[in-house]
């Protein structure tokens, strides 16, 4: 199974909810995305996070739904190119980087080639121990701006969090291209440092996060 | 206008506002309490029920202000863990998530979900490097009623196990369900502070109206009823000891009264000079003083007067103003009147010290002055003006409003409830 590559070559058309792939051959039409569904999200394409000294603007978006709820990973992009997603649900949130070298681990192999993850299973990072806490077969619910992949109606991926003590989490994501192993913690917006948030009618937006 | 998706109720066609959408999973419809599905764009009637939903301490969708965030009430449940039962309020607002509000037995608690998670066994666990200790065994405690939204597929008769942990009057409480652990610290909350939030808690819908003693469901006694019954009589009482005592103390703090009177003759037309019309003694650090202003009967004029108290020691004037005025006419709804031929001014936080009572005044006819004729027998028109001026004087407006302000709320719960019976 090859593991999938970092770029942003897919694109949400906001006038025509086209989903378009453009890299060195071209422009190409793959499919329509579904119009998002009317959310009270803070975030919007274009906030700014400054979780530690890292700048980070979101450029993209894309809800997907599970038997229990949906919820939006937005594509945050740091200033040299780096892609994070920062999940939110619940009010909170997953911030993770690409860690790709986690899918080496004997435990994942499994799973990077097709099988499942029984909840439970423990992995250690390192000093930390991680456990499958959530294991989901996810659906696309539609999506905005760049993103690395694509998300045409009927998308469907597994995903899985593992998580630590501390709000660590290990997020693995495999769709019918590859899988990839992303890793990072839990914040609340505060913590990130978010700025340019959506106005929300009806809210006051928090001065610290103006 | 507020943010929040508008749904109709598959169940019952009730319209309901999703308030966190997009984070909302679960919602029981507060029309018919039906549950429905609202994680997708299609709302989906997960279960159907036909009774509205129960009264809760604070209503769904009401705001309030914690610890310095506006918090929105957008769900509320009933739990009981066999011995007792609570209320819980999950509270939303978009840029901080989610928190909880706990009323237990009268005591309130601010609850906020945590993402990382306690160490330690199953008696004594470390949270932030301080140490809690469990305060029971674990219960399984049972959600008897939902209203509103959750970001969890949460539905009445959902259990989980739950344990709480203490360190002085800090809670840790863990849940854990199926497939789920969450913890939440939780701090008290003195009650006045929700009811400061979130205003006073409602009347419980159909109170009023419970069925006769003996006849009440499980054989409860209607307690709530005699309980609230009794608690107007008391705000009643306590509103009238509390006028009556600060009727005491404003007549204590009053003072000794001086008085002084005089009277002024005003030409119409014209002004006067400043006279003297007495003195008064101000014994107290500080007293209010009132100047009434009497006039005879007179039509269509106005009179100004300019009170001056000039302190004998220090030569320094304390000013005030006064208006008389009394119109009358014919229009097509017939003759009317408007003014008064009295007026009083009250002039607070005079110091102590003896004053000389100045009064200047000015008088003008309405619409115009009176055309003065040299030949007329009465010489020029003028109005005689009757100055009291007085030390000690008690404020009677601010005790009106004093009294008004204690009846108004016992008085406003008296209406709403004649209001119920109609």
């Amino acid at each position: 199974m090859p593991v999938r590559g970092a770029a942003l070559p897919y694109a949400t058309c906001p006038y025509c909810q086209t989903l378009i792939l453009h890299d060195a051959r071209g422009v190409e039409e793959v499919g329509k995305v579904a119009v998002l569904p009317f959310d009270v999200s803070p975030i919007q394409l274009g906030t700014v996070l400054r979780p530690g000294d890292q700048r980070l603007t979101v450029v993209g978006r894309v809800r997907w739904a599970w038997s229990g709820g949906s919820w939006n990973e937005w594509l945050a992009q740091a200033d040299d190119g780096t892609p994070c997603w920062l999940g939110e649900a619940a009010g909170l949130y997953m911030l993770t980087v690409e860690a790709q070298q986690w899918l080496d681990l004997p435990e994942l192999r499994d799973f990077v080639a097709g099988g499942p993850i029984a909840p439970g299973l423990a992995v250690q990072l390192g000093a930390r121990r991680l456990v499958a806490s959530d294991i989901k077969e996810v659906e696309c619910l539609g999506s905005e701006g760049d993103l690395p992949l694509p998300t045409q109606v009927g998308t469907r991926m597994a995903s899985i969090d593992f998580r630590g003590t501390e709000g660590e989490v290990l997020s693995l994501q495999r769709d019918g291209r590859g899988a990839s192993a992303w890793f990072g913690a839990s914040w609340d917006l505060a913590g990130l440092r978010a700025t340019n948030l959506r106005a929300i009618a009806g809210w006051t937006l928090p001065k610290d996060l103006q | 206008m507020t943010a929040a998706r508008a749904i109709t109720c598959p169940a019952c066609g009730g319209t309901i506002e999703v308030r966190a959408a997009g984070f909302s999973v679960n919602l029981a419809c507060v029309h018919c309490g039906s549950l429905l599905d609202v994680s997708r764009p299609e709302v989906v009637l997960i279960e159907r029920h036909a009774e509205a939903a129960r009264a809760y301490a604070l209503p769904l969708g009401t705001r309030g202000v914690l610890y310095g965030d506006e918090w929105a009430v957008v769900g509320a449940t009933l739990r009981s863990d066999g011995e007792a039962s609570w209320q819980e309020f999950l509270l939303f607002n978009p840029y901080r998530g989610y928190r909880w509000l706990v009323l237990f037995e009268g005591d309130w608690q601010f609850g906020t979900p945590l993402t990382d998670r306690p160490q330690g066994d199953g008696v004594r666990i470390v949270w932030r490097g301080e140490g809690y200790a469990a305060v029971s065994d674990p219960t399984v405690t049972t959600n008897q009623a939902v209203a509103g939204e959750f970001y969890w597929r949460l539905a009445a008769g959902d259990t989980a196990q739950c344990t709480l942990f203490e360190r002085g009057d800090e809670v840790l409480s863990r849940e854990c369900t199926a497939d789920e652990e969450n913890w939440t610290h939780l701090v008290p909350l003195p009650g006045a502070l929700i009811a400061e939030a979130f205003g006073p808690a409602p009347a419980q819908p159909g109170r009023r109206r419970s069925a006769p003693q003996g006849f009440s469901a499980a054989g409860a006694k209607p307690q709530r009823e005699t309980g609230d019954r009794d608690d107007l009589v008391w705000m009643f009482g306590l509103a009238t000891i509390t006028a009556i005592v600060a009727l005491f103390a404003m007549v204590l703090l009053a003072g000794p009264v001086s008085v002084v009177t005089g009277r002024i003759q005003v030409p119409v037309g014209s002004r006067t000079q400043p006279e003297r019309i007495g003195t008064i003694t101000v014994t107290r650090p500080y007293q209010f003083v009132t100047i009434t202003a009497d006039t005879d009967n007179f039509h269509n004029r106005w009179v100004d007067l300019d009170y001056s108290l000039v302190d004998r020691a220090t030569q320094q004037s304390t000013d005030a103003y006064g208006l008389v005025e009394y119109y009358t006419g014919t229009d097509s709804d017939g003759a009317w009147s408007e003014g008064s031929h009295r007026t009083e001014t009250m002039i607070s936080r005079v110091p102590r010290g003896t004053y000389d009572v100045y009064v200047g005044a000015e008088a003008h006819g309405w619409p115009s002055d009176p055309v003065q004729t040299p030949d007329a027998w009465y010489g020029t028109e003028t109005i005689s003006v009757k100055i009291d001026a007085r030390t000690g004087a008690m404020s009677w407006g601010m005790w009106v409003t004093l009294l008004l302000g204690l009846l108004a709320w016992p008085g406003l719960i008296l209406w709403w409830r004649n209001r119920e019976d109609d």
